[in-house]
């Protein structure tokens, strides 16, 4: 019947993430794409869901000694180290020029404890120019306390209930994969108060220089990202998904909308691209326009449709709420 | 030194020539009117790999004439293997043109200091300095004579080309910069592109000389426009070269990181803590 003939562009590919509604599904990962603005030559940035902002901390950051990145096999090791400015600077050069970006701003905030995370979210939310809040509990690059938040049920909940409560905006919270159960740590994050969780961070990982035997990281240690980590990426989303109701923005790896797909099905709602912009800046916008063909030829009219079903089968009862596909 | 970036965009060039100027070093000339028109010396471009299937790859831009603008480079990896590998008519991805470049003076002696693919980067400084009438000499090193590639392609544009080869097999047998530091003209300033060590060593003999330098810096890039802070340099904390950066009394530090594919890749050898 022609009714039932969809054109890709009128997939609904949008997205919610507690109060924040997203017209497009596709977040630029933290620490991958400036503020936007470096992209804006290469990128209509109107179409793309969100921009995560490179994390800002309670005191100014140095960021690592050199080198901080090295190529590996399918991917690339960084260890960068959250260099920023200090929210109080942050907040009196930069935060206003977010203003003018045409896509909507997530803001980071990353700290050595709870009060440095309850304090720089609290300043941060309070910008408008600020719609969401992304809590970064599992950077892998600084001293030993950094990561140690989302490796600790514990201290995950402490974080994200003191960061919950200075903000009602939408709170995002970034969990680690290095952790023997993510799903433990989802659910703490859940309980506490995340409106969302972005899965995963980057992967521990170290290279070593043979030829001058040290390691080619300035850090000794970095995080892995690319197309290396997807099937760990997959795997985590798949068991968060089982493991909580709140919406997932699945990352790490996706480069192509087939690759998107595995974490849609796999209980993502949303999708995070980081280290493939770095391959070529014009990868969100076809991974959106891929997806809409893919859904278009299957007679499906949004996105959400799809969210999880590749846990049929499994606890996860809330992903299939009003799927009429 | 300015930011220039906001012109540069995404190309998709047509592959119009290739050459292989000696083993595992290739040209590629590339129709792309619009990067020409805003490419300055010293800019570079992130060219984005055929298959996806690795990140983008840093390259200055060699020649920028009319819709003509070529890249020239090593294979040194996988990313510069899949670039060999482009014939004439395929399409590339072509980002930029990046980076601030050299500033091109009134100085009336330059001298241009090149190791290895370094040469790729100076062709349109050495240009732009002709043009303007000034006297330049390029200082030119590479480990053995046929990896000199296009020298008489300078000594053409106008440039004094004096080598240097590791294995003596041409001109001056040592480091490029031995004969820069040897030379019997004290120049006005000094533009260099190399390998890190060299450009360390340039910047060591053009402060012996009391010589103003400009280094093209290599290092290894992720996003190459800005993105990730994962190219960056110490340099000098002052409000001028780092805008973006608390000063020095609030950053605890009278240096910063600053990122080699934004606030540079250019930068006066006095302001890099290295």
């Amino acid at each position: 019947m022609v009714n039932d003939v969809i054109t890709a562009r009128e997939i609904d590919v949008s997205v919610r993430l507690g109060k924040l509604e997203l017209a497009y599904p596709t977040l630029m990962g933290s620490g991958c794409y400036g503020s936007g603005e470096e992209y804006a030559p290469f990128v209509d940035l109107s179409k793309i869901g969100a921009v995560v902002l490179k994390s800002v901390t309670r005191q100014p950051r140095l960021g690592n000694p050199t080198p901080r990145l090295v190529h590996t096999p399918s991917g690339m090791l960084n260890a960068i180290g959250l260099q920023n400015p200090g929210i109080e600077w942050y907040l009196e050069h930069d935060v206003a020029k977010f203003a003018q970006r045409p896509c909507t701003i997530i803001g980071s905030v990353a700290g050595f404890s709870v009060d440095d995370y309850a304090y720089t979210c609290e300043k941060l939310a309070a910008r408008n120019e600020i719609k969401a809040i992304e809590l970064n509990i599992s950077c892998p690059n600084v001293a030993s306390e950094g990561e140690t938040f989302a490796c600790d049920p514990n201290l995950t909940a402490n974080v994200v209930r003191a960061a919950r409560a200075t903000t009602d905006k939408t709170l995002i919270v970034k969990l680690s994969p290095n952790v023997t159960d993510i799903a433990s740590i989802a659910r703490e994050a859940e309980r506490a108060g995340a409106d969302a969780l972005a899965v995963i961070n980057t992967v521990r990982g170290m290279a070593i220089d043979v030829d001058m035997w040290r390691p080619r990281l300035g850090n000794v240690t970095g995080g892995l990202s690319g197309p290396a980590i997807r099937p760990i990426a997959v795997l985590a989303v798949y068991e968060v998904a089982r493991a909580v109701k709140i919406p997932i923005v699945g990352q790490g790896g996706i480069e192509t909308a087939g690759d998107a797909l595995e974490f849609f099905l796999a209980g993502a709602s949303a999708i995070s691209i980081g280290t493939a912009n770095f391959t070529d800046p014009r990868v969100p916008l076809r991974i959106v326009d891929e997806l809409r063909a893919y859904l278009a030829k299957r007679g499906l009219r949004s996105l959400q449709q799809i969210v999880g079903k590749a846990n049929v089968g499994f606890a996860n009862p809330h992903q299939y709420e009003g799927d009429e596909g | 030194m300015p930011i220039v970036s906001p012109l540069a965009t995404i190309h998709n060039a047509i592959v119009t020539d290739r050459r292989v100027l000696a083993p595992g070093v290739v040209l590629l000339g590339f129709d792309a009117p619009d990067l020409v028109a805003v490419t300055r010396p010293g800019s570079f471009v992130m060219v984005v790999p055929p298959s996806g299937e690795s990140a983008a790859t840093a390259l200055g831009v060699y020649e920028a004439d009319g819709r003509r603008a070529s890249i020239l480079f090593f294979v040194v990896g996988k990313r510069t293997e899949e670039l060999s590998r482009i014939s004439e008519g395929e399409k590339i991805g072509v980002v930029g043109p990046l980076g601030n470049g050299f500033t091109i003076g009134s100085e009336r002696d330059v001298a241009i200091v090149a190791g290895g693919v370094g040469i790729a980067s100076v062709l349109l400084p050495a240009q732009a300095y002709v043009r303007t009438g000034a006297r330049v000499r390029l200082y030119y090193g590479a480990r053995t004579t046929e990896l000199l590639v296009e020298r008489e392609r300078f000594a053409h544009e106008g440039c004094e080309v004096l080598v240097a080869t590791d294995d003596g097999s041409l001109g001056h047998a040592g480091y490029v910069t031995s004969l820069l530091a040897q030379t019997d003209r004290r120049p006005d300033v000094i533009l260099a592109c190399g390998p890190t060590p060299m450009l360390r060593a340039v910047a060591s003999v053009a402060s012996d000389m009391h010589v103003p330098a400009q280094l093209s810096l290599e290092e290894t890039f992720a996003c190459g426009v800005g993105g990730c802070w994962g190219c960056v340099v110490p340099i000098v904390n002052t409000s001028a070269q780092a805008p973006s950066f608390p000063p020095a009394e609030r950053n605890g530090s009278d240096v910063v990181y600053a990122r080699v594919c934004k606030e540079g890749s250019v930068f006066w050898a006095h302001e890099l803590r290295w």
